[in-house]
């Protein structure tokens, strides 16, 4: 069983905590913190810790799931699943969103095409630093 | 996790008015069993009046109330030994000590379990020898919270229960009620207007504003669908800036602020195009939305 202490949530934030404990959980997946074959901490020990609705982290639980990070055991909890390739490439693009939305929107103030964007874009990634 | 689900409480169309003040208006609202409900709202919304109503303590002027499957005007016996409530004003018999008004109302509860309040009483620091009506505003808060969770409700209703309460003791206060909303088959309905309180205890919200619920909904969904968009276009946009499910709008020459139920990427996407904009999308918490949805209809 995981030990539950990684996970911390800000209840005041405008992300719902569920998305919270998502992310963090997914990203403790995706940077090997977790890795298949460990258990997340059970809900209740979750929802005892961080004072939060026990719902909150059934559904954070059950998205989880359903994405296929994890898979439940009966009578075990939790266990977290081998990422593979593929889901594994997909979650690492995932991370990089935020980051583009931000290039876009500002790539709108200063009314560059995307083909401009991506121009600029290129040789960044293909240059080594 | 959307199965057709048990209904606690149920409001249909309650009105009720106090000499020429209506304070609620054809309010509906329904409360899943299993639920832990903040009900929002400024002072003076209704908030009080709605919980006495749900009790059946206030009878509305019109409307459909019931209450774990019974109209709430007249409750049987055994459906008021499965409510808890803790209203705002606290009047427990001020010559008793806590200890014997604990002795008093096991007496009128088939299920009442010592042990939990015994545990409450301990780490609520509340001493069992003291009189009841010496005890300060906090600590008799603290003793009808206990009361109000020691026969173990199906239905706990709590007006305001932290208003009284320092810091710490919230915190103890927000943890018993977890411990109830735990096993997922009790419901609790929770009044506050400190949106902090909610947070990290409610998995629903409803939002209390002239006697109509302008909300009610899962807190996440709240969180969700409820954003701030910042909008600054090239140009003037126009006043009567607007897309559907806007909250609250305020423009100002080139800028606009407006809060949106159900932002798409669809919507924004228009809203860029059709107004050479830029638009930023900023989550709110809780009490910004508390507060946009309380100025709406202002703009």
């Amino acid at each position: 069983m995981s030990a539950q202490y990684f996970l911390a949530v800000a209840p005041a934030s405008g992300v719902p905590i569920y998305r919270q404990l998502v992310d963090q959980i997914r990203a403790r997946v995706a940077g090997g913190h977790l890795s298949a074959g460990d258990y997340l901490p059970s809900v209740r020990q979750v929802a005892e810790h961080l004072q939060i609705n026990p719902m909150t982290v059934s559904k954070a639980y059950s998205l989880l799931e359903r994405d296929g990070v994890v898979e439940l055991v009966r009578g075990q909890g939790m266990l977290v699943k081998d990422p593979g390739a593929a889901a594994n490439g997909k979650s690492r693009r995932h991370a990089l969103l935020p980051l583009l939305q931000q290039v876009a929107e500002q790539a709108r103030h200063l009314s560059l095409t995307p083909e401009q964007v991506i121009a600029e874009l290129k040789p960044l990634l293909e240059n080594q630093p | 996790m959307s199965q057709p689900q048990d209904i606690a409480l149920r409001m249909e169309a309650v009105s009720k008015r106090y000499d020429h003040k209506r304070v609620l208006d054809e309010l509906s609202l329904d409360v899943p069993t299993g639920s832990v409900l903040g009900l929002l709202g400024k002072n003076g919304q209704g908030k009080t009046t709605l919980l006495k109503c749900a009790l059946g303590l206030v009878r509305p002027d019109s409307g459909v109330l019931t209450v774990l499957h019974e109209p709430a005007n007249d409750l049987s016996a055994a459906a008021k030994a499965r409510i808890g409530y803790v209203p705002q004003e606290i009047t427990l018999y001020p010559w008793m000590r806590a200890a014997q008004l604990i002795d008093y109302m096991s007496a009128f509860y088939p299920n009442w379990n010592s042990a939990l309040v015994s545990k409450l009483m301990s780490e609520w620091e509340l001493n069992p020898q003291d009189r009841v009506g010496k005890m300060s505003v906090g600590t008799r808060q603290k003793l009808a919270i206990i009361l109000a969770l020691a026969h173990e409700p199906d239905l706990l209703m709590l007006d305001e229960p932290a208003a009284s309460l320092d810091p710490l003791a919230r915190r103890e206060f927000l943890k018993a009620v977890l411990s109830v909303a735990a096993d997922g088959a009790r419901t609790v309905v929770f009044s506050t207007h400190i949106t902090s309180d909610l947070e990290r205890v409610a998995n629903r919200v409803a939002i209390l504003r002239d006697g109509k619920i302008v909300f009610d909904g899962e807190m996440d969904e709240l969180k969700d669908s409820i954003k701030r968009l910042h909008v600054s276009s090239s140009r003037a946009l126009p006043l009567a800036l607007d897309v559907p499910g806007a909250v609250r709008v305020k423009v100002d020459g080139n800028e606009a602020l407006m809060s949106v139920r159900n932002v798409s990427e669809q919507m924004l996407d228009d809203l860029r195009r059709q107004h050479d904009a830029s638009v930023r999308v900023e989550d709110l918490n809780l009490e910004d939305i508390f507060l946009e949805v309380q100025h709406a209809g202002s703009r």
